[in-house]
């Protein structure tokens, strides 16, 4: 049961968690009105995806997630107040992908040393110094209380905020297919992130 | 409504984030492992949100790679350095692209205060440290400044949407002429214009030109009441005095979906469309022709894709596109045989 649980898990982190990328910029097509926040579509996503019990039978994990976005898309227009008729229009318009993302989408490695290295480097001093400590030279959250002075919750303040800038940096980095709105300048990339 | 499903959601997420970093301490108890463990399995949401922020927080083991071979920790090794490692493509492609950065804002106020701003074609989310948020708009430049007893923002250019987290110290927002003191969670939007500042209250209400803690007793009141905002009102700031007028959820919405990157179009003539265009891109719309500019349009449309709109004008209307001798597309009337209205 314990291990089913941690299978499902490993499963959701290896095949869905890489997606919000691609989920994110579908979830735009949905909330062009304003109603709804993309980043809510995905969030809602997830839940709905990680509670799968069936996970094994699932072929094609890009298809599965953009058919529960889309779901949670229309409940959350069913949820509205007043219907737009621009909101419907543009959601009946909104094609389901037609070729689903897949995870092939780990990032190079140096290029997301990077892309880590630079998100650290834009934290805030303090934070970004605790940060550095527990992450780079691995220093108890003890002993970067002692060593800066701080109180061990404040520590865990510190990386709460700095893990929390780069799970969304991670989550909305530019995607390989992303035609929404940013694309454009990122189709060079496609064959760099094809790679698996 | 959305903006409480997202603070909900951070709300989970920082919890999430709490957990990862609370079961890596090496002092971690069997009660907080026990904790967790309850806390995960109240819903799939809580546990979908752990995976998340784990598998990041396990993707930042990579940063031992950056450790140099010294004894002593350098907490300062990634901070940014000059020339910077922080301009790689992809952040130069992130800006060009208008994609939202999310700025964690700390305390670290210099005198001035700090400035965000953002270029045209960028939109960007500054998180405060209080947790109050602005949605900088194209080509718009804030600055806040937290000071003893009052948080101050000041739009200087462009637009912006702030939305004031709860907290005793007032939230004062300047704009031009005008000064304003938002109640907290209120929702805002505030533009500077050639005629003023236009300011739309959302959610929440505002105070027009209060100046705290200056004017006493009766006066005060009878200032606030005069000058209050309320969530479906707009108003006109300028030196010369104030004008408001209620406005609907969908008209706020319209006025507003730049956050989605989009121009929303209900009735606007041809020249205001144009103008709204322009703040988005370098490349720019002229109308050459002043009979067409009275054209009504309506629409959804992407405020990086002035292409498609003009394509879209130019198959609705007898208006032709050329490319002018300054690199901007020209719209002049297309000659046909009906007149237009």
């Amino acid at each position: 049961m314990a291990q089913d649980d941690d299978d499902r898990r490993a499963w959701f982190r290896r095949e869905i968690l890489p997606l919000e990328p691609d989920l994110l910029a579908y979830a735009r097509q949905f909330c062009r009105d304003g109603q709804t926040d993309p980043e809510d579509l995905v969030h809602e996503t997830f839940a709905r995806a990680i509670a799968c019990k069936t996970w094994r039978e699932i072929g094609n994990p890009g298809a599965f997630a953009t058919r529960i976005l889309r779901n949670c898309a229309l409940d959350a227009l069913r949820r509205r107040k007043v219907l737009t008729i621009t909101a419907v229009a543009d959601f009946d318009r909104i094609e389901p992908i037609d070729e689903a993302p897949t995870a092939q989408r780990v990032l190079e490695s140096r290029e997301e040393l990077r892309l880590l290295a630079d998100a650290i480097a834009e934290l805030p001093t303090q934070c970004r110094r605790v940060f550095t400590l527990r992450k780079v030279y691995s220093l108890s959250p003890e002993d970067i209380a002692v060593r800066l002075g701080l109180s061990v919750s404040t520590v865990e303040k510190h990386l709460v905020k700095g893990l929390r800038y780069c799970s969304d940096k991670l989550g909305r980095r530019i995607g390989r297919k992303n035609k929404v709105d940013e694309g454009r300048s990122w189709s060079a990339r496609r064959d760099h992130d094809a790679k698996r | 409504m959305e903006r409480e499903t997202g603070s909900r959601r951070e709300a989970v997420r920082q919890a999430a984030a709490l957990w990862v970093v609370r079961l890596d301490d090496p002092s971690c108890s069997a009660a907080d492992r026990a904790a967790f463990e309850a806390w995960r399995d109240d819903s799939h949401e809580h546990e979908a949100a752990y995976e998340r922020e784990a598998a990041a927080w396990a993707r930042l083991e990579r940063l031992r790679a950056l450790r140099p071979g010294v004894e002593r920790p350098d907490r300062d090794l990634l901070a940014e350095r000059r020339p910077s490692v922080a301009r790689a493509p992809w952040a130069r492609g992130m800006a060009a692209a208008a994609a939202i950065a999310l700025v964690v804002a700390g305390t670290m106020t210099f005198d001035g205060g700090t400035a965000y701003a953002t270029a045209i074609g960028e939109r960007r989310v500054v998180v405060l440290s209080d947790n109050s948020r602005i949605e900088l708009n194209t080509d718009s430049k804030v600055v806040v400044r937290y000071r003893k007893g009052v948080r101050e923002v000041k739009l200087i250019k462009g637009e912006a949407v702030f939305e004031a987290a709860k907290d005793v110290r007032p939230f004062v927002i300047k704009a031009a002429d005008a000064v304003m003191q938002a109640d907290s969670s209120t929702e805002m939007a505030v533009r500077l214009r050639s005629d003023g500042a236009a300011v739309t209250v959302k959610r929440g209400a505002v105070d027009l030109d209060a100046t705290p803690g200056e004017h006493k007793g009766e006066r005060k009141d009878e200032r606030k009441d005069d000058l209050r905002l309320t969530a479906g009102v707009t108003a006109i700031y300028s030196s010369a005095g104030s004008r408001s007028r209620a406005v609907s959820d969908s008209e706020i919405d319209r006025a507003l979906a730049w956050r989605q990157g989009a121009i929303a179009l209900n009735g606007q003539s041809l020249e205001q469309a144009v103008a709204e265009f322009n703040r988005y891109n370098r490349q720019q719309i002229r109308i050459a022709d002043p009979s067409i500019s009275g054209l009504r349009l309506a629409g959804y449309f992407q405020t990086t894709e002035p292409n498609s709109f003009v394509s879209a004008v130019t198959s609705a209307f007898p208006v032709r596109a050329a490319a002018g001798s300054d690199g901007a597309i020209r719209l002049s009337r297309r000659a046909v045989p009906e007149k237009i209205g």
